[in-house]
């Protein structure tokens, strides 16, 4: 019996759905946007339109450039020089390049200057430094997780501390990773980046952007104030979070229930729309950007639109060691945490979050 | 003037591991309606202003179905299958596997390329790791050895549209 138990199981995922609205001084959007930090893919959806506005377009297209550099030592993270002009003048944020999370060591560096490492339980060993161990390890620890704080240390650099996390990267487990870099600043130089590793060769990359148009799209019929969906009325958020999956994906929505190859079928009640538009951007996204976006997108609705709302996700890479804020993320079968906004032509808005196996509650 | 009620619903953040032991959760029930009713909505009428609450809800293992984004390897080239023929190897690896039972269920082929033999497919979460072990232990279509190499799952298929292991930077 619990063969045929574990036979039906899946493993745990969790969806958090939010209703606010744009106008509420304790809505938490900007923050949670800001806090999730590793960025692979944000995408929008806007009904009834075929051509971005000015605005949007040119947002999209100046997405910022982020960079590429191979076998950096870590301790070329933790030097004075480094933290003074990256971590502390604006927010930089990097991600080791290559690394699966649930198979090998991998770094993270997050804007409020913490180096979070996430090794297998040989290289801990070997480094010498503390850690604990990862929440989702299992009975055999085989994971360990260790938090520098670099703004911290660069007001001791002369303590013990200091000179101990320097030896073991310089001397005793000295490590190197490819790593994505970006970084956000109010300065002017945005080669700063480019002259300071080009020792390593760093090269600049550009977000890559697809944008297509969809016509006679069958969209789900919502209703800001329904957030479990009314059946008749409006849908849930769950089934739009599969809808659009569907859209992005490129899937047939309007398949018989007795068709062979597929049931799937967009969630009722629906309309159809005459034209929507889909923008896609992939690469290393800053979360500053994609405030931007959002607060552009809420202004879509400041003249009088056709559109009752319009979609925003954003996806994050499935190898970052955290998901929001120093959330602890992994890899199970899966490694999804992404969020999604629908943007209604009130300013009201839903957000919901989606969590693998190996994932905290987003917050 | 509109009054903004603030309903907050915390949860303990990050508590409980992986269980999320002690935090509030519901079985989602959605499902598409059996009757399609057709509701029209034009977007130049503004939603009703509402009273701007916050809400927040928690669902744990809400998806009614699993996705999963697979791809056919043969061991020779050319070698070619149609939609149909697809979906039919995987009921034969199922029925191979489990039986006529687990044969029939619910599974739909939601993308299918020709060229690269790749697919997305939604299978119902009760029948998720059969299909799995099923495709898994798939040796041979008509003779000839392939095997199903399968590149992401997911229970949300918004994350399927996108791969951040598939980056590759010059």
């Amino acid at each position: 019996m619990a063969t045929l138990r574990r036979l039906r199981q899946v493993p745990r995922h969790l969806l958090v759905c939010e209703k606010s609205n744009f106008g509420d001084d304790k809505s938490r959007h900007r923050h949670l946007v800001e806090t999730h930090y590793h960025n692979y893919r944000v995408s929008f959806l806007i009904p009834e339109c075929g051509i971005l506005s000015k605005e949007l377009k040119s947002l999209v297209m100046e997405t910022g450039a982020y960079y590429f550099v191979k076998n950096l030592p870590l301790h070329e993270l933790i030097t004075q020089e480094f933290i003074n002009t990256f971590v502390k003048e604006g927010s930089c944020y990097a991600l080791s390049y290559n690394t699966n999370i649930d198979e090998d060591n991998t770094v993270a560096l997050l804007p409020n200057g913490k180096l979070i490492l996430s090794l297998d339980k040989d290289t801990y060993e070997e480094t010498g430094l503390q850690g604990h161990p990862s929440r989702y390890s299992g009975r055999k620890i085989m994971k360990f997780i260790i938090s520098i704080d670099l703004m911290d240390l660069s007001f001791k650099l002369d303590s013990k501390k200091y000179e101990r996390i320097s030896w073991s990267f310089k001397e005793k487990k000295p490590l190197k990773f490819d790593f994505l870099l970006a970084w956000h600043h109010t300065g002017v130089g945005d080669s700063a980046m480019m002259s300071y590793f080009s020792s390593y060769g760093i090269q600049e990359h550009q977000p890559k952007v697809a944008m297509s148009t969809m016509t006679e799209l069958q969209c789900p019929v919502l209703q800001s104030s329904e957030l479990r969906g009314k059946p008749g009325a409006a849908c849930s958020p769950g089934e739009l979070l599969d809808w659009l999956g569907a859209v992005f994906s490129n899937a047939k929505l309007n398949n018989e229930s007795n068709n062979f190859i597929s049931t799937y079928c967009c969630p009722q009640p629906s309309t159809v729309v005459a034209k929507a538009c889909l923008c896609t951007i992939t690469g290393f996204i800053l979360p500053e950007k994609i405030c931007l976006l959002l607060e552009q997108l809420c202004r879509y609705f400041d003249e009088p639109k056709l559109a009752p709302w319009v979609t925003l996700s954003v996806q994050g890479f499935a190898d970052s060691p955290v998901s929001w804020r120093e959330n602890e993320h992994g890899f199970q079968k899966g490694g999804e945490h992404l969020y999604n906004f629908v943007i209604f032509n009130n300013q009201d808005y839903w957000l919901q979050m989606a969590v693998g196996a190996n994932d905290d509650c987003p917050p | 003037m509109v009054h903004l009620k603030h309903l907050a619903e915390r949860l303990p953040l990050g508590g409980g591991g992986p269980g999320l032991g002690g935090s509030r959760s519901e079985r989602e029930l959605g499902g598409v309606g059996l009757v399609p009713a057709r509701a029209v909505q034009s977007g130049l009428e503004k939603m009703p202003a509402p009273a701007a609450t916050y809400e927040r809800i928690v669902y744990k293992n809400p998806s009614e179905h699993h996705y999963m984004k697979i791809c056919l390897e043969f061991q020779e080239h050319g070698v070619g299958l149609n939609v149909t023929q697809f979906k039919q190897l995987l009921i034969s690896a199922l029925k191979d596997l489990f039986g006529e039972v687990d044969a029939a269920l619910p599974l739909d082929i939601l993308t299918y390329e020709e060229e690269t033999l790749s697919a997305i497919l939604r299978i119902c979460s009760s029948g998720f790791v059969r299909l799995w072990s099923s495709l898994t232990l798939l040796g041979s279509y008509k003779g000839k050895k392939c095997a199903f190499r399968v590149i992401q799952v997911s229970p949300f298929l918004l994350a399927l549209s996108g791969n951040s292991r598939e980056l590759v930077l010059d």
